[in-house]
């Protein structure tokens, strides 16, 4: 169980000096990457982790905590103001948001849309503070088998269930595999796919890589589009919700929070399907669906608190089993591990104070993003008409700045551009990103703990069928798979459908 | 704008993936294998073998007219924009190291401001010459993350 005396201690460190000042500042910039249409959390985490290489440990956390969650709740402004979804996570909030903004009541949408991700935000990051300590002192049973069918079942759903096609989701998951190999064998030691190139020797540089597949990916893309991105002309007033406004709230928040939840603690699913589940049996279990895509607060508020709600989820697998749920805890536990904290049960048993620690700044994180965006909302709506043709050639410096500052070598650079580029291709030609990133980690997890499982049994492979725990979840990994295959190619069966059902009408 | 189909994209993608799952098996067919530890070359080729299958059904879809399609082709000056910037992204990344931060960095951002259509000159030079020397007191001085110094070393 959660220890509270830590976790009060925990509150102590976090709100206090300079952790303090580390935290409010992340929310800040989070909120605004969040704000700015074709910035994502995974990206703000991204550029913003080389500024926290200076800080202690616990410090930088709470600085990303604070861009991550406050990414998160920052993309419902923009949906809320112009229709574009700030992040890919906020486009249900548009259902609702914008007419409530067509009706002249921008200000009431966001300010219920910052209610709305805090209740979601914090709710779930307190169940992470309960539940975190449990699942990780279940996980002190697992041993190399088990870590290799964890492995091998995240693997699986994040290839599965990323992108629109199963086969480009495998490509570039198998892709991060191979990858992950480069350099020393994690067993016999000797050096593999390194072309000679001493650099590669200790394996490829996971941040710079991070930086481009997720940054400069973005930024490239960002060229593209610049040229037609919308300016914001409502006006916000009365952004403080009434009681009566939040009463009216309250179911939503009872279904957004449990899905929030439980979406995110699946590997793959985060933010955007919380949203749109929360939303879609918000709308369902109401006396007046009707009224919903029409500015119905209801929604707005189903949408925030359900996207802000998976946060918590998406943590909980990555810091007690180190298996990231999504692209942004991926890039978290990234810089976890630069900091020098491994994700996994023994960071709970090796440094209990540091994961209260950043329990308490996942708490906080949500209460102060509630904070900045009531008192600055006027603020961070101006944010979205800054002008791209300065914001994007500032996220291409920054990201280069920050893959050098990592070692201070031209081979990192080297790293972020090429994968920048390549990220931009895959994002442009529809093979997802996130599957390549999330093989990097739990590929190398796999090789080891396969390797490691032989080993234990003298070169056994029949060992996984008699361990219950790999069993079962080796199995569960397979059935997965099955379901997601056949989910995706009904939803490209009805797609094709739609298509050919369009061209008719057309043709007629 | 009409849908446009990514056969050709499958394709390419299908036929750069091929070699690399056949580099695998070759590679991996010189490693050692030490007794009581298990084949290394076990999980990269059975990783290779599952990408050589996707590929090579990527591949058929792509043949067979399967393949998913895109909203809108990038062409014309947005195609030029993107290339532009990728290879004065390449540029600074090569000289970053030899010329320094703010020697670098200051015609980057003049030209990337050039390639996005600015021609506010007056904003367009103040913002590629305050840029690069703030970043590079804030990363040196308050963060303590050095950067390439260059000409002002």
């Amino acid at each position: 169980m959660v220890d509270l005396g830590l976790l009060l201690r925990g509150f102590g460190t976090v709100l206090s000096g300079y952790n303090l000042i580390a935290l409010v500042l992340g929310s800040f910039f989070g909120i605004i990457i969040g704000a700015i249409p074709g910035l994502t959390a995974t990206m703000g985490i991204a550029i913003l982790v080389p500024f926290t290489f200076g800080m202690t440990p616990i410090t930088g956390i709470v600085m990303l905590l604070g861009i991550y969650t406050g990414a998160i709740y920052g993309g419902g402004i923009a949906s809320i103001l112009i229709k574009t979804p700030g992040t890919p996570a906020a486009a249900a909030t548009v259902f609702d948001g914008y007419p409530m903004a067509q009706k002249g009541l921008a200000g009431k949408a966001i300010g219920i849309a910052t209610i709305s991700s805090g209740v979601g935000g914090t709710f779930t990051a307190i169940c992470l503070a309960f539940f975190a300590p449990i699942l990780a002192l279940f996980a002190l049973r697992f041993s190399a088998p088990e870590y290799f069918a964890l492995a091998v079942f995240g693997l699986s759903v994040t290839i599965t269930l990323s992108g629109r096609s199963a086969v480009k989701g495998f490509i570039s998951g198998a892709v991060g595999l191979l990858l992950a190999m480069i350099g020393l064998d994690p067993i016999g030691g000797f050096q593999r796919f390194t072309f000679g190139f001493p650099e590669l020797t200790g394996g490829l540089s996971f941040v710079p890589m991070l930086i481009g597949l997720f940054a400069l990916s973005e930024g490239f893309h960002q060229v593209e589009v610049i040229l037609t991105a919308p300016r914001v002309s409502a006006v916000l007033t009365n952004i403080l919700p009434t009681l009566k406004d939040l009463k009216e709230c309250i179911p939503a928040y009872l279904r957004a929070c449990p899905i929030g939840l439980i979406v995110g603690i699946t590997p793959a699913i985060g933010a955007d399907t919380s949203a749109f589940l929360s939303y879609a049996e918000t709308k369902r279990a109401s006396k007046h669906p009707e009224r919903f895509g029409t500015g119905e607060p209801a929604g707005v508020a189903a949408a925030q608190c359900g996207e802000n709600a998976s946060t918590g989820g998406d943590v909980l697998p990555m810091i007690t089993l180190g298996i990231p749920g999504d692209a942004a805890t991926a890039v978290l536990m990234g810089a976890l591990t630069i900091h020098n904290l491994q994700p996994g049960p023994m960071l709970f048993q090796g440094q209990p104070e540091v994961v209260h620690q950043i329990f308490a700044g996942m708490i906080a994180a949500n209460v102060t993003f509630v904070l900045l965006g009531l008192l600055f909302a006027r603020f961070f709506a101006r944010v979205i008409n800054v002008d791209r043709k300065f914001l994007v050639p500032l996220i291409f410096v920054t990201c280069m700045v920050g893959a050098y500052a990592i070692n201070n070598v031209l081979y990192d650079l080297v790293t972020a551009a090429i994968f920048g580029f390549l990220g931009y291709l895959m994002l442009r030609y529809d093979f997802p990103v996130a599957p390549m990133v999330l093989a990097q980690i739990l590929g190398s997890m796999m090789e080891s703990n396969f390797r490691r499982a032989l080993v234990m049994f003298r070169g056994d492979a029949t060992l996984f069928l008699t361990r219950p725990i790999a069993l079962t979840i080796l199995a569960l990994a397979a059935f997965t798979t099955f379901v997601a295959v056949r989910r995706q190619r009904k939803l490209l069966r009805m797609e094709a459908t739609l298509a050919a059902a369009q061209d008719e009408s057309a043709h007629a | 704008m009409p849908p446009v189909s990514l056969k050709k994209v499958d394709i390419v993608a299908s036929l750069l993936v091929i070699p690399i799952c056949l580099y695998v098996f070759y590679e991996s067919g010189q490693w050692p294998i030490l007794p009581d530890l298990g084949n290394p070359a076990w999980i990269p080729r059975g990783v290779a073998a599952c990408l050589l299958g996707a590929a090579l059904l990527l591949l058929g879809n792509a043949l067979a007219g399967r393949s998913l399609a895109l909203p809108s082709r990038l062409t014309g000056a947005d195609r030029a924009r993107v290339l532009w910037i990728a290879a004065l992204t390449g540029a600074y990344v090569i000289f970053l190291d030899r010329l320094g931060f703010i020697a670098t960095t200051v015609p980057y951002l003049f030209g990337f401001g050039l390639a996005l259509g600015e021609r506010r000159w007056g904003r367009l030079i103040l913002f590629a010459v305050v840029v690069p020397v703030v970043t590079y007191l804030v990363f040196d001085t308050a963060l303590n993350v050095p950067l390439p110094r260059g000409w002002f070393r």
